[in-house]
């Protein structure tokens, strides 16, 4: 077969398949309006940095000393007051029902026992459902405690003539992200996410729906080609992947802040064979697919440890080892490691090479796989 | 023998549900994995979703080379938080960034030992990978602990003796062991009672649309209601089953606790799933077809089950608006009243408000649904 017929084919499965997709208006607003509005929503709604941890207190104490450490305890905004109440039992029944997840109890005789040096604690109770938290707003108590802990001893040393014994603190300079914001850092992430969503349940569904209802097999009667066939069909999706792309890294730098400091042909080079993996997990699903449902639940399985393991909402290095080894088989993760890289970090190819070559070979490698699988199913 | 209407309607829809049950049945393989993506979700979840970082790769600068800045790095490198593999000056400390083989580079400066053993206040530089802020938020908490626990060592024996005047009094309660798979175990029953209900309810009721046979549905003597409530039920069951399937896995596998009444579980399961299903059938009334189908479940029932939940992310961090709307949601609702059955052995006397609220919703949405539903063949 020449060239020529080649290319007329391909350019014929294109047009086809091209109309096909923008005639449904409703597949065109899925396939981008949604991502969209997924990305504005989940870059307003996560925050990973823990704040206004809903706190009672409870100031049994009821002195100047322990009206000033509870409202110095909760200055910095970790803690948020939401309400006082007079004994611990009242507490306890808020951290119940859920109306508080943390406890500050001021005890009896805390200024008493700090003006005659005698040490003194400040309770704290913490609802541990979500560790998370818990963790951070134990820790902006102990840190605050600590602190003035420490403070109080040096003056007292400094007071008996001793001197204050040297001490080393930590000056940060944060790099890239200085205020450390959430969206920023998770924009590019999502957009990884997204990008399976549309490519690979779209492409899985679609060619199990056309298995469903036999226009496949119509199609194959043609003269064309299956190869040219397969290429037509998946090439549409190419273009709304690059397309989605753009418009998400758009959205991020307008609404959220997201830098774009690197080379974004760099990023165009991970799009393309990124999608090229999410495709072939697509194809790969609907060649072992009965309908669409199967293809639904099928890309949904694929979907979720993909997501996941990616480094997108956890750090793949707090992952067990064995785990870790697993997410280099995951294009999502070296994606979301490039999309980050480029747009915040300015990394270019010489930092990213490998990330690159690994979407390579996942990407030809599973795309390959699902071709093959597809041929000799149709053939 | 004649029947009441009721009791001929009664028939008519476990007719229909036991044809959809059939097909169902027949479809063992949607089946399967409908009930094995509970068990991979809780196994993810479980052993490798976990925010807690330690032996942070770090690359060390130091311009004192002296004996306090080298036993700086051990105290680092000792306390299982971070590890020095690297040395640098700082200004070579860009590249590892972003090849991304250090989160943070610790600057000791000149004079370093010169301040300490002068009884002075000295700097150490922490230079931070901010582009991934959540582990950039834990190297500076990880740091500031390990730095303050050196000065109070180098500070001498006389200061490290005495008791501080003021100090915290840490207790957790419900998960005290701070383990995650408590937390999440109902936050992801919610999420997969969502994707079932909606997404295969969606899906079937889609299918038949597209198939044509809705149509001779309808042409039977079977009533709209009856179609709705017959084709719902089998997923109702489905959905139940699922939720005591993650239950018990997470009980077996974690020791999820069990602290409330059990029937309170299949109380609030019950009622969520009813809007759930309402929600599928709503979807699958206006879309008519099953692609178009899954990215609107996604959009509306899946997303919003993740993130407005609570599953993961705490509402109360949200902006205003995301928290309003996040009231709409019901696995809101379900995923706040798990964790307290479960975990804090709260009773319907603390959580009626969660069953009324998703008990509105749901009467909401499949009123909704079939309103439309019926007018559709008019």
């Amino acid at each position: 077969m020449s060239l020529a017929t080649a290319r007329r084919e391909l350019a014929a499965v294109f047009r086809k398949e091209v109309r096909q997709t923008l005639r449904d208006r409703r597949i065109m607003f899925l396939l981008i309006v949604a991502p969209l509005v997924q990305t504005v929503i989940f870059g307003s709604a996560v925050d990973f940095d823990v704040d206004k941890v809903p706190t009672v207190v409870v100031d049994v104490d009821r002195s100047d000393v322990s009206r000033l450490h509870a409202r110095r305890l909760l200055a910095d905004g970790t803690l948020r007051r939401v309400g006082e109440r007079a004994s611990v039992a009242e507490a306890e029944g808020d951290l119940d029902a859920g109306r508080a997840a943390a406890v500050v109890v001021l005890p009896r005789g805390l200024a008493g026992d700090l003006s005659a040096g005698r040490p003194a604690q400040v309770q704290v109770l913490v609802d541990g459902t979500d560790p998370n938290r818990a963790g951070v707003a134990g820790g902006a108590a102990s840190r605050y405690l600590g602190e003035e802990g420490e403070r109080l001893m040096r003056e007292r040393l400094e007071a008996a003539g001793r001197g204050a014994p040297a001490q080393a603190v930590l000056t940060p300079r944060v790099a890239y992200n200085p205020r450390l914001k959430t969206a920023p850092y998770l924009v590019p992430g999502i957009a990884a996410m997204l990008l399976v969503i549309v490519t690979t349940l779209v492409t899985a569904m679609g060619l199990s729906r056309e298995r469903e209802m036999g226009t496949m097999e119509q199609l194959l009667v043609t003269p064309i080609k299956p190869i040219w066939l397969l290429v037509g069909k998946l090439l549409p999706f190419l273009v709304i992947g690059f397309f989605d792309v753009l418009l998400l890294v758009t959205v991020g730098t307008w609404v959220f802040e997201v830098p774009l400091r690197g080379n974004l042909l760099v990023l165009a080079v991970g799009v393309l064979l990124y999608v090229f993996s999410t495709l072939g997990v697509g194809l790969f699903i609907s060649t072992v697919s009965q309908n669409q449902q199967q293809a639904f639940l099928g890309g949904f399985l694929f979907m979720m440890p993909a997501t996941l393991l990616s480094g997108v909402m956890t750090p793949i290095r707090a992952m067990p080892d064995w785990l870790q080894l697993v997410t280099y088989l995951n294009p999502v993760r070296h994606f979301a490691e490039v999309m980050r890289g480029v747009l915040l970090r300015g990394a270019g190819v010489g930092d990213l090479w490998f990330q690159l070559a690994a979407l390579a070979v996942l990407g030809l490698g599973i795309l390959g796989l699902a071709a093959s699988r597809f041929r000799t199913q149709l053939g | 023998m004649r029947h009441g209407p009721l009791v001929r309607s009664l028939v008519r829809i476990g007719a229909m549900a036991s044809k959809e049950t059939i097909h169902i049945r027949r479809d063992p393989r949607t089946l399967a994995l409908a009930l094995a993506m509970p068990l991979v979700m809780l196994f993810l979840f479980g052993y490798g979703i976990s925010t807690d970082l330690d032996h942070l790769p770090i690359a060390f600068a130091d311009q004192d080379q002296s004996e306090a800045s080298r036993a700086l790095a051990r105290a680092f490198d000792g306390s299982g938080e971070f590890r020095v593999v690297t040395r640098r000056a700082p200004g070579e400390v860009e590249p590892l960034f972003r090849d991304g083989s250090v989160v943070a580079a610790l600057v000791v400066p000149r004079g370093y030992q010169d301040d300490l053993v002068g009884g002075r206040r000295t700097p150490v530089q922490l230079m931070v990978d901010g582009a991934d802020a959540v582990v950039a938020n834990q190297v500076l908490t990880k740091a500031d602990a390990v730095l303050r626990a050196e000065s109070r060592r180098l500070a001498g024996a006389a200061f490290a003796r005495l008791e501080p005047p003021l100090s915290a009094a840490l207790w957790t309660r419900y998960n005290p062991a701070a383990r995650s798979a408590l937390f999440m175990v109902p936050g992801i029953s919610a999420f997969l009672l969502a994707i079932t209900a909606v997404m295969l309810t969606a899906l079937a009721i889609a299918g038949e649309w597209e198939r044509g046979s809705m149509e001779q549905l309808f042409a039977s003597p079977v009533g709209r209601l009856e179609i709705v409530l017959g084709k719902l039920l089998p997923y109702l069951v489905l959905g139940l089953l699922e939720l005591q399937l993650v239950l018990a896995f997470g009980a077996m596998a974690f020791d999820l606790p069990v602290l409330g009444p059990g029937w309170l579980i299949l109380l609030l399961g019950l009622v969520f799933l009813v809007g759930m299903l309402g929600q599928g059938l709503l979807i699958s009334v206006v879309t008519k077809n099953q692609m178009v189908a899954t990215q609107a479940a996604a959009l509306s029932a899946m997303l919003p089950s993740i993130i407005l939940s609570g599953m993961i992310f705490p509402i109360e961090n949200m902006p205003l608006p995301l928290q309003l709307l996040s009231r709409l949601i019901p696995a809101r609702y379900l995923v706040h009243g798990l964790r307290g059955v479960l975990l804090k052995g709260n009773g319907f006397d603390v959580l009626w408000p969660d069953v009324l609220a998703m008990a509105l919703f749901a009467v909401a949405i499949v009123a909704l649904a079939t309103r439309r539903f019926q007018r559709r063949l008019a």
